[in-house]
């Protein structure tokens, strides 16, 4: 169990992170969200001791304060920008896995899993940002930690990288490991976070699970539907029978608030009535809109 | 501290360095300076007499106080601050090693690779030394090597204090180049500057002149290959007749392992205890 008790970092005036606490236990997946600058960086910095703080953060008990070998030793870590020596895949993983006492084999095994097998003899200045990615995933593997710290894992990782990747994570989870990822995606916070803790300016404004976090904000799908602007009257009569409100009206356009999984609705709702639909669109609600909505703007 | 890390982080160190073009090419031009100096120096010398090992150490002092304090100085400043800015040494500390088994490591990774550089200029030297048939003393050649090891040691903890305190590379780099031209080239003008602006007696001069490692390395290994101190002048006449001639190469030479052990405490402590974060 990851526990932070009443962490506050300051760097001279600035508070980066403000009398925050956090638990994460045994095989959950939490997910730190927040614009930049909100403090969810500096807050994973503290929690490998790499930060002096005030406040207290253990690891299954094991003090982090002063960067404590026994403490880091429980931790793999995945920076946002992952930085190497001038040596080859293969040698910077079996490097660290000196340091992290890796068992015979396993170097070339972290390797494989992370899908660099076919790249260990490369140097890492020679890898594109996603194969660095992977290749710190696969360092952070070494010795098979129980925790994972990822500082925004995907961050140089195009779309198929990306969905590789966090495959990659998810099975780490799966297995009964604790992950505190950072993120500015919503797509990943859906697809690996039991726990959603939005920060802004330093401090948890919310923590739950993400879907509470999409209704509190209040941030949900919009449906666009357009129909012909002779019919506009009779499709907003049809909508409001069917119990679906339209937030806004413009020329031949509806914009219509969708639930969770719902947004086909009222599009069969106005071609059962025989109101013609000309066309329509899905807004998915972004990132920004629903740290905004829960507080986490940053403003 | 565990001596295995430590002894990891060296050799990773000493890899970087040997791989390092410009620690190449200083051992290269040592190595060659040394051997040509061999080749053109005159049979006789101010410090020894006849061909010999002697006589190849007094021809390799002045090379040694040329290229190991720059070596030392400049790999030194550049081995945390080069880390720091690239973001290597915050990626290291995530791991479970600590600052001090770093610090360490970084000491113990430079420090053999000049070693190695010093013993090859030294050893090609010597070689040569007997190819034209050897003699004299070469307990002084070896000791004029060991007092070289020891000038590297003390120079390459100041390099480390300099990295320590140093964000940039580029600065520390700047430092270091500073502080070489103080030690090597301003080093006896400033002595002699001072003692002439200050009047100062002969025990002031030499207490001065034992501040700056390089002077200290010069004086021992003069000391060590001639029994002839006069030629180090009026203060050297004064310190080896207060101290005695082996009492003297005994006090240098502790005050040049001062010179290692108190920028290395400092920077060991500044590096691990007072300045903890690695932003």
């Amino acid at each position: 169990m990851i526990d932070i008790k009443n962490v506050t970092k300051r760097f001279g005036k600035l508070t980066a992170v403000d009398s925050v606490s956090l638990t994460a236990r045994e095989g959950e997946a939490v997910s730190l969200l927040g614009m930049n600058g909100a403090g969810k960086s500096t807050l994973l910095k503290c929690v490998l001791g790499l930060l002096d703080f005030t406040g207290d953060i253990t690891i299954n008990g094991l003090s982090v304060r002063g960067g404590s070998k026994q403490a880091k030793a429980l931790i793999g870590y995945l920076p946002q920008e992952p930085v190497f020596y001038d040596m080859r895949a293969i040698e910077v993983v079996r490097f660290f896995g000196r340091i992290r006492r890796a068992g015979p084999g396993e170097c070339e095994a972290v390797l494989e899993k992370a899908g660099l097998s076919s790249h260990s003899q490369k140097y890492a200045s020679e890898l594109s940002g996603g194969m660095r990615q992977r290749l710190s995933f696969a360092v952070a593997l070494l010795s098979s930690p129980r925790y994972l710290l990822l500082d925004e894992p995907t961050s140089n990782l195009d779309a198929g990288g990306r969905t590789d990747f966090l495959r990659l994570i998810k099975e780490y989870k799966e297995e009964g490991n604790t992950v505190i990822f950072s993120s500015h995606r919503l797509g990943e916070v859906d697809y690996l976070a039991d726990r959603a803790v939005v920060m802004r300016n330093g401090k948890i404004v919310f923590d739950g699970e993400p879907e509470n976090l999409r209704r509190i904000s209040g941030a949900g799908t919009k449906v666009s539907v357009r129909v012909p602007e002779g019919d506009m009257t009779r499709a907003e009569e049809a909508l409001a029978r069917a119990g679906i409100a339209v937030r806004s009206r413009n020329g031949s356009g509806l914009v219509i608030d969708a639930e969770e999984g719902g947004a086909a609705v009222p599009v069969t709702v106005l071609a059962e009535t025989g109101v013609p639909v000309l066309g329509f669109g899905v807004e998915e609600p972004t990132m920004e809109s629903i740290l905004e909505g829960a507080g986490g703007n940053g403003s | 501290m565990e001596a295995r890390n430590v002894l990891m982080l060296a050799g990773r160190e000493a890899r970087e360095s040997v791989k390092n073009k410009w620690f190449v090419l200083n051992t290269i031009s040592f190595s060659a300076l040394a051997v040509l100096i061999l080749a053109i120096a005159p049979e006789k010398g101010a410090l020894t007499e006849g061909a010999g090992y002697g006589r190849t150490a007094a021809s390799l002092i002045n090379l040694v106080l040329l290229f190991v304090p720059l070596v030392s100085l400049i790999t030194g400043s550049g081995a945390i601050s080069g880390e720091r800015e690239n973001g290597t040494l915050q990626y290291l500390l995530s791991h479970p090693v600590t600052k001090a088994e770093v610090f360490a490591g970084k000491f113990v990774g430079i420090f053999i690779p000049i070693c190695l550089s010093i013993s090859l200029g030294f050893g090609l030297a010597g070689v040569g030394a007997a190819l034209r048939g050897g003699g004299g003393d070469a307990s002084g050649f070896l000791m004029t090597a060991l007092l070289s090891a020891l000038l590297a040691a003390s120079l390459l903890s100041v390099g480390l204090l300099v990295s320590v305190y140093s964000r940039k590379a580029s600065r520390a780099t700047g430092i270091a180049v500073f502080l070489w031209l103080v030690f090597i080239i301003l080093g006896d003008l400033g002595v002699m500057g001072t003692a002439a602006a200050m009047d100062l007696g002969i025990r002031q001069v030499f207490v001065l002149a034992l501040l700056n490692p390089a002077e200290v390395f010069k004086i021992a290994s003069v000391l060590a290959l001639s029994p002839r101190y006069e030629i180090l002048g009026p203060v050297g006449v004064y310190a080896v007749r207060t101290f005695g001639r082996e009492g003297m190469v005994l006090l240098l030479m502790s005050i040049m392992a001062l010179w290692t052990i108190a920028p290395f405490g400092l920077a060991l402590a500044s590096f691990s205890v007072f300045r903890r974060e690695e932003p």
